[in-house]
């Protein structure tokens, strides 16, 4: 199905440095295709009637049962089951890559875009939405709420913040499980980079307090494919004065051959855990990442 | 290591640009801001150093390429050590076929020039300071004695320098050269010899010579490079007259000689109507035609009376051809007015014209016109002298001396006899009833033929006879007596001789030569070399007191005939190969005097007359031109040499292309056809072979191993 959000490369969205217009360019242009409208999702169903006690809030009588019964029953309804979700925004140093074929777009320009878009759809769907940011340690964590105004409040934040750093998700992971005291559903936006072993065992720990996990894996074109040809110096953005001066055209296969291993036990390891990997490159289209949040939200229920 | 093109190093520089153009980029690296560092660094670690080594291979092999390709443009050559040497002077000894076949060619310029040619050019083109030698194969003998520095000097003397000559002799020459070669100073020797290939100067059976005279060059100090240059081309069409066979006897004034000359088609096509020419002293005296077939033989007899006595030349030619050299043939007969026999008379008579003295019938027969007041000329003169009054000086003015039963002589006149028949006297021994075996087996025994043994047969009337054995003589005395119309000795009947005991055979040219039998086996005539003379000895008498031998029609015609015979071999021959030294007796009076010797080609030489014993003797021994050779002593008749050339050079066939290729190769010579094939030849000796070939080929190598090997690494590390 083909979405007018398609259309939309992040580096085409690049000029629309409000992120609530963004989101709500990208989200509408993406759900304006479906027809479940999110206010249907609002529950409504009947539970049981009960028997009248004092103290029980009097708009809540259920007045035909009175009518035909003379008895003073209460509706009860099934409780409203609303999503939480919580962004994780990795904001470390290595978000800050900007390739040569994503046009400028850094990797953390591109989540912190997929992040508003993401907490725009969830708002109006209804659902509540928090963000966290971090890097070496949480740095904001504002939990989910499913106010409109809310929303406001995590485009600031996602506005105001500056990838550097370095990363370490296990530990962070850790830190935040304790902050989430009701489980949902944990979006984490981040390249993923650092120990394979302790990342999937902070997921494994989200996993046991039965969060729900979508990891949006956020990768450059140039890190895919590493494409360099000429000498080249690599300068590291997450420790400064690590540099490696090299020939990228003597090192590109053994390159790929181990981004391919580490993405490998990535996914593997994901899998074990039955989280939802997803990776994402910084050239797509931002609706990508919204069908996968729904893809994911529609098996929930 | 020399280079042709020495500009083209320059481009070595060329070797640099891989490394500029690697710093340049090293050095104009681009800065990433890498995020994936993790990723990277594992890589690094595990293969920094393996990309430091592939980078410096790679980066080696990109320099070589450049590198290789200035070297391949300054076209290298390899020679080795004798690259030390090429700039030096050489000694250089060149091998000239001159054999009459060399004058044979095509269109007008024979196969010599073009090899004469072809040396100055090679003698023209040594270096400064160059030995240099030519050998001239068909005379056997240097162009110049020595080698020499004097270019100029050689060249200038090639000019002058001609064919028809001799024989080729290939092993004889090369061992002749790497005599010489040894005398020379200079340590870059080569050896070049120009032939036309003619099959007859490499034979099969000359090979294993060639191999040693190679061998024996080759084992010099400072070996040299030895190349066969073949020159010319094949004309096979060529008639020569291979010989004239005539009468090795005497020949006296007015008698006829038949002259036999044989000719020899070596061409393909047959020659119907060739015509054979006679020439006596200049003057044409016969002409013949033969018919000749394609690779066939022929012969054509002439014969001539000669007025007058004197040396005389007879020349026997046909049509000109490709080979001058074996159109004619030449022959020098002496004739004789006279020739004296010294009848030495062991029992004289009363009057010289006793017949009962043992040499009366000899007489009569040896000069029958003078005994028969004829008014015609014999050809022999007699004299008749008794054994006892016998001297030294009769003997040394005597052609022949019959000695006829003489019992015994002085020790002076058998000394005078000995020195008579040693200088190329002849003696004809006669026993008789007079004879004393213990003289003739003593004293005697050195000349004689043949021990004289016991006397057989009995003299009585009626008593048997013994008869000579008919058989086919060899001898040349006796062989008119093969054909019966001559007269036969089997006529004779002997009632008493000598056994002369039969030679035990050693098989020297020295052993007496039985030259007829008796029925019984026996001796009947005996000849044996003595010196340089002959000595016939019969077993029976010269008169008729023990046979019928002087009554048979036989006796005249024996008689003249031993003695013409004997008388034949005074001379030193006259009819010469090339090479064989030129040999003739003067009278004594004559020695220290000097003689004119007229060579072929008219020019005169003196050559001294020495003396030796009763004789004056001259003697010229470079007689490596054929033709004739005229001898004028100051004061007597010239005397004409013969010399021909040995005819196996008119067969011009040559080696076939493939044969010549395999001789080369089996003596490991090196060949060539063309004054550029030889310069090539030279130029890989002195500066060495051209090594741009095997440049190429590692240049193409490092491309394919550049573009390989960056394959590889960009590869590679994948097993870290």
């Amino acid at each position: 199905m083909a979405h007018v959000s398609d259309f939309l490369k992040p580096s085409d969205l690049q000029r629309i440095t409000n992120l609530q217009v963004l989101a709500r360019q990208v989200v509408e242009g993406f759900t304006s295709g479906f027809h479940r409208s999110p206010h249907k999702g609002y529950s409504v169903e009947f539970k049981q009637h009960r028997q009248y006690v004092p103290g029980d809030e009097i708009r809540r009588l259920d007045w035909s049962v009175f009518a035909r019964s003379d008895r003073h029953y209460i509706r009860e309804y099934e409780e409203e089951t609303n999503l939480r979700s919580t962004l994780i925004l990795d904001r470390s140093g290595s978000m800050n890559y900007a390739g040569t074929s994503a046009g400028g777009v850094t990797k953390y320009e591109y989540a912190t875009k997929l992040a508003a878009c993401l907490a725009y759809m969830m708002v109006h769907q209804a659902d509540g939405v928090g963000l966290t940011t971090f890097d070496t340690q949480i740095r904001r964590h504002i939990p989910p709420r499913s106010r409109v105004s809310h929303l406001r409040v995590i485009l600031d934040e996602l506005e105001k913040g500056q990838p550097g750093g370095e990363t370490d998700l296990g530990d962070v992971f850790h830190e935040l499980e304790a902050k989430l005291h009701r489980r949902g559903l944990l979006i984490i936006l981040s390249d993923c980079f650092g120990e394979v072993a302790s990342f999937l065992k902070a997921l494994a720990h989200f996993r046991h307090a039965h969060h729900e996990i979508l990891v949006f894996q956020i990768w450059d074109r140039d890190e895919l494919e590493f494409p360099f040809k000429t000498w080249t110096q690599f300068d590291c953005l997450e420790q400064a004065g690590v540099k490696h001066l090299l020939d990228p055209a003597m090192l590109r296969q053994t390159y790929l051959e181990n981004l391919a291993t580490f993405r490998d036990s990535l996914v593997r390891g994901c899998r074990r855990h039955n989280i939802d990997l997803v990776p994402f490159c910084t050239d797509e289209p931002y609706a990508n990442a919204l069908a996968a949040y729904m893809t994911r939200r529609l098996g929930r229920r | 290591m020399n280079f042709l093109n020495l500009a083209m190093l320059g481009g070595l520089a060329a070797g640099a640009i891989p490394l500029i153009i690697h710093l340049f980029h090293k050095s104009r690296f681009k800065v990433v801001q890498w995020g994936a560092m993790h990723l990277l660094s594992a890589v690094l670690r595990t293969n920094q150093k393996r990309l430091k080594i592939e980078q410096w291979i790679l980066l080696a092999i990109r320099c070589a390429i450049p590198l290789l390709l200035a070297l391949m443009m300054a076209r290298p050559m390899w020679q080795g050590a004798a690259g030390l040497l090429g700039e030096r002077p050489t000694a250089t000894a060149v091998v000239l076929d001159n054999s009459y076949s060399m004058e044979a060619g095509h269109a007008g310029t024979s196969n010599f020039s073009l090899a004469r040619d072809e040396t100055q050019r090679l003698v023209g083109n040594l270096r400064r300071g160059s030995e240099a030698y030519i050998f001239l194969m068909g005379e056997d003998t240097g162009l110049l004695d020595e080698p020499t520095r004097d270019l100029t000097r050689v060249t200038q003397a090639l000019s002058k320098a001609g064919c028809g000559y001799g024989m080729a002799r290939v092993p004889r020459a090369l061992e002749q050269v790497a005599g010489t070669l040894a005398k020379m100073t200079e340590a870059t020797r080569q050896v070049v010899m120009l032939t036309d290939f003619q099959r007859v100067s490499f034979p099969r059976t000359e090979d294993e010579a060639l191999g040693q005279a190679l061998k024996r060059l080759r084992k010099l100090p400072a070996p040299p490079t030895i190349t066969l240059w073949d020159v010319g081309v094949e004309a096979k069409e060529n008639v020569a007259v291979e010989s004239v066979e005539f009468s090795k006897l005497m020949v006296g004034i007015g008698q006829k000689v038949q002259l036999r000359a044989n000719l020899h088609n070596f061409g393909d096509s047959a020659r119907p109507d060739l015509r054979v020419t006679m020439k006596v002293d200049g003057r044409e005296q016969g002409t013949s035609q033969v018919s000749l077939g394609a690779k066939s033989q022929g012969q054509v007899l002439f014969s001539h009376v000669f007025d007058r006595a004197g040396s005389h030349v007879v020349e026997i030619s046909t049509e000109a051809d490709a080979v001058n050299a074996d159109n004619s043939y030449l022959a020098s007969i002496p004739v004789r007015e006279q020739l004296e026999v010294l009848l030495v008379d062991g029992s004289p008579g009363a009057t010289p014209d006793d017949l009962k003295s043992a040499t009366g019938f000899a007489r009569i027969a040896l000069s029958p016109f003078t005994a028969g007041k004829v008014e015609q000329a014999d050809l022999i003169e007699t004299t008749v002298v008794a054994a006892t009054d016998l001297r030294a000086s009769q003997i040394a003015g005597a052609a022949v001396v019959v000695l006829a039963n003489v019992a015994t002589l002085g020790d002076a006149p058998l000394k005078a006899l000995e020195e008579f028949v040693g200088q190329g006297g002849g003696l004809l021994v006669f026993p008789g009833e007079g004879s004393d075996a213990a003289w003739w087996n003593g004293p005697f025994a050195k000349v004689a033929p043949l021990p004289l043994g016991a006397r057989a047969g009995d003299l009585k009337e009626g008593a048997p006879t013994m008869g000579v054995l008919s058989q086919r003589f060899e001898h040349p005395a006796l062989e008119m007596f093969n054909d019966p119309r001559n007269g036969s000795l089997a006529e004779l009947a002997l009632k008493s001789w000598f056994q002369l005991k039969p030679p035990a055979t050693t098989g020297h040219p020295t052993d007496p030569l039985v030259m007829a039998r008796l029925a019984n086996g026996e001796p009947f005539l005996a000849e044996k070399p003595f010196g340089k003379g002959r000595v016939i000895a019969c077993a029976t008498a010269l008169d008729s007191s023990w046979s019928n031998l002087p009554t048979r029609p036989v006796y005249v015609p024996l008689v003249q005939r031993l003695c013409v015979s004997l008388a034949s071999n005074v001379y030193p021959p006259r009819n010469l190969r090339v090479g064989e030294p030129l040999v003739a007796f003067l009278p004594a009076d004559a020695a220290g005097k000097t003689a004119k010797l007229t060579l072929p080609d008219t020019s005169t030489v003196d050559v001294p007359v020495v003396s030796q014993g009763a004789r004056g003797v001259v003697e010229y021994k470079l007689t490596q031109r054929p033709g004739l050779y005229t001898l004028l002593p100051t004061d007597g008749p010239p005397v004409h040499f013969a010399i021909n050339a040995d005819r196996a050079e008119s067969d011009l066939e040559r080696l076939s292309p493939s044969e010549i290729q395999a001789m080369a190769k089996s003596h490991g010579l090196q060949l060539v056809h063309s004054a550029a094939e030889f310069k090539a030849l030279e130029n890989v000796q002195r500066y060495g072979h051209e090594l741009w070939r095997w440049t190429l080929l590692g240049l193409l190598a490092l491309l394919f191993a550049e573009l390989l090997l960056q394959q590889k690494f960009a590869r590679g590390g994948a097993r870290s």
